[in-house]
């Protein structure tokens, strides 16, 4: 327990000299609110417009108009609800809240919030998207994992209309919700 | 969450409108489509969180085009609604399946049937177009996602930001409308609700 001296036999083999009372280590100081590399952003202001190529050792936020590719697997990637963003974009997490036409690979989550207007494909490990977005778009996922494909490219399941209709026998009926 | 039981505690008075089921096209649809490796289906309803986690988790490549919401955007164009069916750019027989959802519901004849041509190109052959038509126009009307959950259980969620027309069509229509495709299968519930799933004819699939 704290404040109480040390046995002997828990004395480090490296303590030399006299023993010392113990005293209680005083409390850590309160960690410094200086920012992080990891939490630093870079904002592009709603009246700046860029082309090129970007790669990003912090955050990124466009609020602007932007044309070009993205590279910052490790930070995160902001289409702001004035941004207009047009390129290829590669980073950590991505949040669209205004125009984001391209691609994008996320190696965490893609939000995409109903002021967003997007057009293009995502990867991406999860996406959340909100009511309302305009979105046109495809979406690539981790597939669940006993969700294996069991069939090939080539279709092995029955495909022809007599076995299409094997499967599927034309059929009506009533049922009640539950 | 707004499902539709609380939309049904907002409106009292409204007759009753499912409260959610479960799917049996649904399942149908998918457990069709699933099992190919390369598979992906296009989802033309409202977009919704859970739909798109439900099919991206499922297939190749998920691909989601709103067109309820372009539809919107259209009809508030003085200059009239030309083809909203340009947005579906997808090129010829992309699609293993099309979710239509209640779509038809909201399209006036002509509309619908530029919409079910264009569903005929993009989808292969054997693939499956899966849609949802109510009997009549709900009380009140508005526009709800059909939000898939566990075990095909879909739900309804209101979309305050949707505002369309309504067509509610007789099965007779609906399948006339849909006649270049085999039809499959059809659940009809007791609220009025009916499902349909039709099959694009080939001997094998693209």
């Amino acid at each position: 327990m704290l404040g109480k001296p040390k046995k002997p036999e828990e004395e480090s083999p490296f303590t030399v000299g006299k023993k010392e009372e113990v005293k209680p280590a005083p409390p850590p100081p309160p960690p410094r609110p200086t920012p992080t590399p990891s939490e630093e952003k870079t904002i592009i202001g709603e009246r700046i417009s860029i082309e090129g190529q970007i790669k990003g050792g912090e955050h990124l936020v466009i609020e602007g108009e932007m044309k070009g590719n993205v590279e910052m697997e490790k930070h995160n990637f902001t289409v702001g609800s004035s941004g207009r963003v047009d390129g290829e974009i590669r980073a950590q997490n991505v949040s669209i809240s205004g125009q984001l036409k391209g691609s994008i690979n996320a190696l965490g989550k893609v939000e995409v919030t109903k002021e967003a207007d997007f057009f293009g494909e995502i990867k991406a490990k999860s996406i959340s998207v909100e009511d309302g977005a305009y979105f046109k778009g495809s979406i690539e996922l981790d597939r669940e994992p006993h969700r294996k494909s069991n069939f090939a490219a080539a279709p092995k399941a029955p495909a022809s209309p007599t076995a299409g209709k094997a499967a599927f026998s034309p059929s009506s009926d009533t049922k009640k919700e539950s | 969450m707004t499902t539709s039981t609380a939309q049904r505690r907002s409106y009292s008075d409204a007759e009753p409108f499912p409260v959610g089921y479960n799917s049996t096209i649904l399942e149908q649809f998918v457990n069709w489509i699933e099992p190919w490796k390369d598979a992906q289906i296009l989802d033309a309803g409202p977009v919704c969180q859970e739909n798109i986690l439900f099919f991206a988790r499922r297939m190749s490549r998920h691909y989601a085009c709103d067109m309820f919401i372009r539809l919107q955007r259209a009809l508030g164009k003085q200059a009239g609604t030309g083809s909203f069916c340009r947005h579906l750019d997808y090129p010829p027989r992309s699609f293993d399946g099309i979710q239509l959802w209640d779509m038809v519901d909201h399209l006036d004849d002509e509309q619908a049937g530029q919409l079910v041509a264009r569903c005929f190109e993009m989808l292969r052959s054997t693939g499956l177009l899966m849609l949802i038509a109510l009997e009549k126009e709900p009380e009140p009307a508005m526009i709800n996602t059909f939000v898939i959950g566990r075990n095909y259980r879909v739900d309804f969620r209101l979309q305050q930001h949707l505002q369309l027309p309504w067509y509610c069509r007789h099965n007779r229509a609906l399948i006339s409308l849909l006649a270049e495709f085999d039809f499959v299968k059809s659940f009809r519930y007791r609220s009025g609700l009916r499902e349909f799933l039709f099959q694009k004819p080939g001997l094998i699939r693209d």
